[in-house]
């Protein structure tokens, strides 16, 4: 009887664990490491709004984003606005995205998510997948980049969007929409 | 020439090629199979756990063939990879016709398939003789799971 109960309490405890951020609420402060190994939380990185984009150095539709979210980062950086690229994958160890990101040029830091925890708390399940986050935390815009991996078929840039909202003191018109793309390799976890 | 003929049967058959749907041709497809159950599998080649679950399906599909049971993959891999995607079904057993996904817009056509999907892959959908929607399956999903829902809908 009292193994039943410590099981529940358990298996309640990691439900309340994961997917702790959600839309129109505070965010959490949380740690990634850089691929030096350093750590670093989202108070020390984050600004008056921040971007947190789930990556990936494998997935076709993750890659078809890259030229954006470089193009993403020199329109909106300027403008104070903060971006926190992370990889989740636990099939990705730091060296690859390391040179994953030299490879394509990227102007901006990766960060690793060691055991996908940050990924967990958002819910987060591709790539790519953003979360914007306003001076206070708050998510404003959780979703896509842009409605078509195609760049020919885009009709909505969401996450700009959302930003220009934002960065107008506007509220977002559009604040979840479909984050299409490749799964998380999450770490498998034994019972 | 004799050569050539005594070689045909050896020589690997050619996958055949993977025909280009978009949200009218997901439509055409189900109207062509009403009266039968139909599986859409959306996957990649680029999709370990799609990969992984694939041979599972197939295996479910010759099972409950015989009961109308059919499996439709549509692959949602880019153009350059229509090869590899087509040798990959071949070699797992699909049955074509084999198709590939062909959209203007990933958004409109996500929504098409089911609101609900975020786009993400391995995903199923089940569908009845009616061709309504009987279940949807998002990321990786035990093939028990699914031959529960099928089982479902057999009278």
């Amino acid at each position: 009887m009292q193994l039943a109960i410590l099981s529940t309490i358990l298996a309640l405890s990691s439900v309340a664990a994961a997917q702790e951020y959600k839309l129109g609420s505070p965010v959490a402060d949380f740690t990634v490491r850089d691929l030096q190994g350093e750590t670093h939380t989202f108070n020390q990185l984050k600004g008056v709004i921040t971007v947190v984009t789930f990556i990936s150095v494998q997935c076709p539709v993750s890659n078809a984003y890259n030229e954006r979210m470089k193009a993403l980062y020199a329109d909106y950086a300027p403008k104070g606005v903060h971006f926190i690229f992370l990889n989740a994958n636990s099939t990705e160890p730091a060296a690859a995205v390391e040179h994953h990101a030299k490879s394509h040029g990227f102007p901006f830091p990766v960060y690793k998510d060691d055991g996908n925890l940050v990924a967990d708390r958002f819910n987060a399940q591709s790539t790519p997948e953003a979360y914007v986050m306003d001076k206070s935390s708050v998510m404003r815009y959780h979703g896509s980049i842009d409605d078509s991996q195609q760049e020919s078929g885009i009709r909505n840039q969401w996450l700009r969007k959302a930003l220009d909202a934002m960065l107008g003191g506007e509220p977002v018109q559009k604040a979840e929409t479909k984050a299409f793309g490749c799964t998380i390799k999450r770490v498998r976890k034994s019972l | 020439m004799l050569l050539l003929s005594l070689l045909l049967p050896v020589l690997p058959a050619a996958a055949p090629a993977l025909q280009p749907v978009d949200e009218a041709g997901v439509r055409q497809i189900l109207q062509a199979n009403r009266g039968k159950i139909v599986l859409f599998d959306f996957w990649a080649t680029w999709c370990d756990p799609c990969r992984a679950e694939l041979p599972a399906l197939v295996k479910l599909e010759e099972k409950y063939r015989s009961r109308g049971v059919v499996l439709v993959t549509i692959s949602c891999d880019s153009p350059d990879s229509g090869r590899a995607a087509a040798g990959f079904l071949r070699k797992t057993g699909v049955r074509p016709p084999f198709y590939i996904k062909r959209v203007q817009n990933d958004e409109d056509f996500i929504n098409s398939v089911d609101v609900k999907w975020s786009g993400a892959l391995p995903a199923l959908f089940l569908y009845d003789r009616a061709g309504t929607r009987a279940g949807s399956f998002f990321g990786e999903t035990d093939s028990v799971e699914i031959e529960r829902a099928i089982s479902k809908l057999f009278p």
